[in-house]
């Protein structure tokens, strides 16, 4: 629609016959609206939307404020639940700080090192398309279980780290079981796990247009100085959009830790996840109400975060416009 | 054998699958049932096949077997239960089944004692474990105890005799440490079970306490947790236990246990997983009685139930899923094809027919369980709920002496706030 100019006599004039038309598609929109079509097309995916994800979500929200045992029917606790979680709760507490240094510390390595797979694999390779789709098949691998287990005999005692460090003269400790160690193995699985942000930056990549390299390289301008004026700054919408999605993830993250600690996100809490106290609290102490109000908090915490990433994005993301 | 030819007992199908006679006595059966129990391969072979064998002799019955491992178990049963689609007949454990119980998910079985469960060659001593305030959740399906796990053959190549039933636990101490020393396959002797909850109840036994009081509350003191966790201090000091990094590999499996993964010569399981052991291990591996404390009651052991079968409150055919739960336990040709897999089981004929074809360590497993009397005492109260979450804080609480993160004391002081917590909750 052009704008700030008088509408021209002909567009009314157009408008007309499309209104007082008597075909099939004019009476349904003189039914409903020229949205209200739109909520017809909507229709499957809402009625999806509210069956399956928004009807269990408030009905969750209910049971936060219940002491349902799954079993019995849920009895009204008011706000039991999240005052016992805000006063008298250290396993909230651990699980808390368990899963920020879990996302603090994964999301900018998996970024990072998803980005320097990328940029490696835009270099116009022979074989593009191989070396792809083997550098994604840890992350179509990675949430199953037998690479947790796999992992485990990575990173145990005796395991295979520990002979290759035994090669250097170096007698590592048993990564798994320490309360030290064990959460960094499982934020290197978790980074291991690049692929799908790979791909998309690669994609992101092929965008950047070829001539502002050439005009730079004219300039003299180097590699690296390449990859910071021009590379990150025409991705930084990429960035933002993997850095999002990523963070999410790594928020919910649950069964690399479920697996390699046995469900019990031990040793000492180290790796208790948020979602695996409260996959514990829910299944293995019966406190569904409890859990849900868990749930709720998580949500809120991701939604904050996702909302600071949103406000912090006018400052550092180009959208070429 | 009580009650034959009155009724329809339970052997008389086992007969008739084997000897083609007519059915059973009481009016044709029919319905649909579920059963869901956990466990691994071996035992769901065996299961499905006496689900077989009963399905054949009332040919209008289905029953449909579902099994998951143990750490999907009970996620699956609590959404099935929760979702009013409960298994009919569900393998217990005691830990659990009085939770479930409580909360009203489970039929009480007494009502059926006379007509349905009758159960020939079963005692009501062995049903007591089922049983809380006169009602019957679940009926015990092999009995077992916590044991001490030997890897004789290293104890061989080193030279050493394997210890004795009715050792102390300074006795072990050394000989761990000796064990270790000369064995040029293990660093350590014994593995640390600070956090292990059935071997904290053996030693709270055997010093004449509890874990639980009948009325649900903690049986013993910070005094008691304190001197606990110094003994393992001590031990692990020694040399005789792993390091806390070590130990911490253990996750409650026998692939993941200290003897399995050839860290310790010694360790502490529960007999029925002899089996298992003996299946994952080259090394033969035998079974001791718990080491004993200072003066003690000699009651450390308990005859306790491996699994349960209990039926949900909510089934639709409760006399045939008692009929089948009836079958499954007192069957002669049923218990031949369970073995001991289950534990040893609590029918003395079903024992008596099955110990000619049992195998070395289902012999083991049962002689075991016949020799354990001497350091047996009462069956202790049904587990309080929260339990199960006070069992799981034991582990963390136990890692953390371990690594030196709290002293002994602290441990101690914050083991039985947090249950007492737990309890009250």
């Amino acid at each position: 629609m052009s704008s700030n100019s008088e509408p021209p006599a002909y567009a009314g004039a157009a408008a007309v016959p499309l209104v007082v038309a008597n075909g099939r598609r004019a009476r349904l929109t003189r039914a409903l609206g020229s949205s209200g079509a739109a909520y017809v097309f909507l229709f499957p995916w809402l009625a999806g939307f509210l069956i399956l994800t928004a009807g269990p979500a408030l009905y969750s929200l209910y049971l936060s404020f219940t002491d349902y045992d799954l079993i019995n029917v849920p009895r009204w606790a008011g706000l039991d639940n999240y005052m016992r979680i805000a006063t008298n709760d250290p396993k909230f507490q651990d699980s808390v700080r368990v899963t920020l240094t879990f996302v603090l510390l994964s999301v900018p390595l998996k970024l990072a090192v998803a980005l320097g797979v990328a940029m490696l694999l835009n270099r116009g390779l022979r074989g593009l398309t191989v070396y792809r789709a083997i550098f994604y098949l840890p992350s179509l691998l990675g949430t199953s279980v037998a690479i947790a287990v796999l992992w485990r005999q990575l990173f145990a005692g005796d395991g295979l780290i520990n002979n290759l460090l035994l090669g250097f003269g170096i007698q590592g400790p048993s990564w798994i079981s320490n309360p030290d160690t064990a959460l960094y193995t499982l934020v290197i699985l978790a980074v291991w796990q690049f692929g799908s942000p790979m791909i998309i930056f690669l994609a992101g990549l092929r965008q950047i247009p070829a001539d502002i390299y050439e005009a730079a390289r004219m300039d003299g301008a180097s590699k690296s100085r390449q990859f910071w004026r021009i590379t990150l700054p025409m991705l930084t919408p990429v960035v933002f959009f993997n850095a999002v999605v990523q963070t999410i993830d790594a928020f919910k993250a649950f069964t690399s830790a479920f697996i390699i600690s046995g469900g019990t996100g031990g040793p000492v809490n180290s790796t208790l996840f948020y979602t695996l106290y409260l996959y514990q609290e829910a299944f293995g102490y019966f406190r569904m109400g409890y859990a849900a109000a868990l749930a709720w908090i998580l949500l809120v915490i991701i939604a904050l975060f996702t909302a600071f990433s949103f406000l912090s994005a006018r400052y550092w993301v180009h959208y070429d416009d | 054998m009580s009650g034959f030819g009155k009724g329809r007992s339970a052997a008389l199908a086992g007969v008739a699958v084997t000897a083609l006679l007519a059915g059973p006595a009481i009016a044709q059966q029919s319905g649909d049932i579920r059963m869901l129990w956990w466990g691994s391969q071996p035992r769901a072979d065996r299961t499905f096949a006496v689900i077989d064998m009963y399905q054949e002799a009332n040919p209008d019955v289905s029953i449909q077997g579902e099994t998951v491992g143990w750490a999907d178990y009970w996620t699956r049963l609590a959404t099935q239960v929760a979702g009013r689609n409960a298994p009919d007949v569900i393998q217990q454990d005691y830990r659990y089944m009085f939770e479930y119980a409580g909360r009203g998910a489970l039929l009480d079985m007494m009502p059926y004692r006379d007509e349905i469960l009758t159960l020939p060659g079963v005692t009501e001593a062995d049903l007591e474990s089922g049983m809380s305030d006169g009602q019957l959740w679940g009926v015990n399906l092999g009995v077992n105890s916590v044991a001490m796990m030997v890897n004789a053959t290293i104890f061989e190549e080193a030279g050493i005799p394997v210890p004795e039933n009715g050792v102390s636990w300074q006795e072990i101490k050394d000989i761990a440490i000796e064990v270790a020393e000369k064995s040029d396959r293990i660093e350590y002797g014994v593995e640390d079970s600070s956090g292990y909850e059935p071997s904290l109840h053996n030693w709270l036994r055997q010093r004449g306490k509890e874990l639980y009081t009948e009325e649900g509350e903690l049986a013993f003191d910070v005094q008691d947790m304190t001197e606990w966790y110094q003994f393992w201090a001590d031990m692990r000091d020694s040399g005789a236990t792993p390091p806390p990094d070590v130990q911490a590999l253990d996750q409650r499996s026998i692939e993941t246990h200290m003897v399995t993964l050839g860290n310790a010569a010694m360790g502490f399981a529960n007999s029925n997983q002899l089996v298992g052991f003996s299946q994952l291990n080259e090394d033969e591996i035998v079974m001791r009685v718990f080491p004993l404390v200072e003066d003690s009651t000699s009651e450390g052991h308990f005859f306790k139930p491996s699994q349960l079968l209990s039926v949900a409150a909510s089934t639709e055919f409760p006399e045939l899923s008692l009929d089948f739960v009836n079958f499954f336990i007192t069957d002669t040709e049923a218990g031949k094809v369970l073995d001991v897999e289950r534990g040893v089981p609590i029918s003395s004929d079903v024992r008596d027919a099955i110990r000619p074809e049992l195998d070395e360590d289902g012999l083991a497993q049962l002689e075991y369980i016949e020799g354990l009397d001497p350091y047996a005492g009462p069956l202790p109260p049904p587990p309080p709920q929260g339990a199960g979450e006070i069992d799981q804080m034991m582990i963390q609480i136990g890692q953390q002496v371990a690594f030196g993160q709290l002293t002994p004391e602290e441990g101690a002081e914050r083991l039985v706030s947090q249950a007492e917590s737990i309890l009250s909750r």
